[in-house]
């Protein structure tokens, strides 16, 4: 079982950083800050998956890494935000 | 401490799954669907994972279906970013 934890979060990390590195891609190419905060947050994300492999899941400490997950969602939440108020001004 | 950040995380993901299908229905990106159904996986995950820790008692563990709808969200983005986005 722990063997199987570990596995998958293994896979969600290294799909968050291949999502990382396409907006990434995307922020260089359009020079648009939406892509910049998405490629961020999903970097967020994947060491929160990495974290959540290395503790263990009696560790107390455990809820912790979701402070990091909630720093991404508000990471995103930012990146739209700061989408639409530039779409306003234009 | 513990149970704030469960629900916040529950519902960030919630709002950011609601604004970007908002702005995929506006603009018609296919990159907003994507990253919008990928929201919709992880704002299930988080709700499966209050559900878990705060309202089911320890003898029961989600961990595992919540492992698997945050992988089917990251797999949906990666999806309609390598077949659809680029």
């Amino acid at each position: 079982m722990t063997l199987l934890r570990s596995m998958l979060n293994g896979a969600v990390a290294m799909g968050w950083l291949a999502c990382a590195l396409f907006f990434l891609r995307f922020w260089r190419q359009s020079n648009e800050r939406l892509f910049g905060f998405f490629s961020l947050s999903f970097v967020v994300l994947a060491m929160n998956s990495v974290a959540s492999a290395l503790i263990d899941a009696q560790d107390e400490r455990h809820h912790y890494i979701y402070v990091a997950r909630l720093v991404a969602f508000l990471i995103i939440l930012y990146a739209i935000w700061d989408k639409n108020r530039g779409n306003r001004r234009r | 401490m513990a149970e704030a950040v469960y629900i916040l995380c529950a519902l960030t993901s919630v709002s950011c799954a609601v604004l970007l299908l908002r702005a995929w229905k506006r603009t018609e990106s296919r990159l907003l669907l994507w990253s919008g159904l990928c929201f919709v996986g992880q704002a299930v995950s988080n709700v499966l994972l209050f559900v878990d820790l705060v309202i089911l008692p320890e003898t029961i563990s989600l961990y595992l279906p919540r492992m698997l709808a945050t992988l089917a969200s990251v797999s949906v983005l990666l999806y309609g970013l390598i077949w659809d986005a680029s």
